[in-house]
């Protein structure tokens, strides 16, 4: 399977649809999320007109997992790495906090990036799926505790251990939790900077959905779209997911 | 089973056999075993698989545009055997 290194990591990547163009990148969220989530569902409704670029953000699927640099700015950093040589401008697609790493990006390059999607993004960072909560349970009962849409491709022994093998080893051996913890919000006045179309796509069962209006409301340049469903919004809904981003991305 | 079956059969216990690793060996795979009750392959494991489907078929086969266009209960339901008939569709010589 495809690797790159991309700031000091091993990057598992995964492209579809055409080879030529500026390509649209995904980005999944933390912990039980990796690029599956999108390469079954989202990805190739998009790849049929052009290129999609996935990638394991570092500690998550088949990428490499170092022990520290869980932050959005390292996760960033590992951003920019892996695109520095694709054509721009990029349509940026992030999951939860895939969606901070993809926003912390745009304001970081804002000429390298002319869309971007934020879905189901947590603000503050530490919101996320009631991060206190979900650190004080062993990885056996994050697992009782994960969402239906999640829990439903679960199925028996052999997929639940390896998830639980990898929750251990996030949480237990990285310093995910820590850093997930000390990301700060990311103030109104720094979110109005954001130069490019941005797609806002939040679930109306979803405990992040408050977020979605206050983005609309401080983002220059902002679309809000509600959807039936939770947070994990790409497993919920994906077809209205995936017709949203088409539609957004022209 | 037709020679048809037989053949991409093979290849597919094959490719299972380098997703799953070890685990595969244990497994008597048939076209009735089931990918998600039975192999209990993980959604990342099928996305490699899909890849080694790629690099083994080319363009012939489009294993993420067949699966994405099934609804999620279709997809939990999905056997070997469907997987065979599906290349063998595509690929019937």
């Amino acid at each position: 399977m495809p690797h790159v290194v991309a700031n000091g990591v091993r990057h598992h990547v995964q492209r579809l649809g055409p080879s030529v163009g500026p390509p649209v990148v995904l980005l999944h969220g933390l912990l039980v999320g990796n690029l599956a989530g999108w390469y079954f569902t989202v990805a190739p409704v998009l790849a049929r007109t052009r290129p999609v670029l996935l990638y394991d953000l570092r500690g998550h699927g088949l990428s490499e997992r170092p022990a520290a640099g869980y932050d959005v700015a390292t996760l960033a950093a590992d951003l920019a790495a892996l695109v520095a040589d694709e054509p721009g401008p990029l349509t940026l697609v992030g999951h939860s906090y895939g969606a901070l790493v993809a926003l912390r990006y745009a304001l970081q390059i804002p000429e390298r990036v002319a869309r971007l999607a934020l879905i189901e993004a947590p603000l503050p960072p530490s919101s996320a799926g009631d991060l206190e909560a979900f650190a004080r349970r062993t990885p056996a009962a994050m697992v009782e505790a994960l969402p239906e849409p999640v829990r439903a491709v679960l199925g028996g022994r052999r997929r639940k251990h390896k998830l639980l093998e990898t929750l251990g080893a996030l949480v237990g051996e990285t310093s995910l939790l820590e850093d997930l913890r000390r990301e700060a919000d990311v103030p109104d006045e720094v979110l109005a900077r954001v130069a490019c179309p941005t797609l806002c796509v939040y679930g109306d069962a979803s405990a992040c959905a408050p977020v979605g209006d206050r983005l609309a409301r401080v983002l220059p340049d902002a679309r809000l779209v509600r959807l039936p469903g939770g947070h994990y919004l790409h497993l919920d809904a994906p077809d209205a997911v995936a017709a949203a981003l088409e539609d957004f991305s022209g | 089973m037709t020679p048809t079956q037989e053949k991409h059969l093979a290849v597919v216990r094959a490719l299972l056999a380098e997703v799953m690793g070890e685990d595969a060996g244990d497994l008597a795979i048939d076209l009735d075993t089931s990918f998600n009750a039975d192999l209990e392959l993980e959604s990342i494991e099928f996305v490699v698989l899909s890849e080694a489907l790629q690099a083994r078929y080319g363009d012939a086969v489009d294993f993420v545009g067949w699966i994405s266009k099934k609804e999620l209960d279709e997809i939990i339901a999905l056997t070997v055997g469907d997987l065979v008939d599906f290349l063998g569709a595509a690929c019937p010589t």
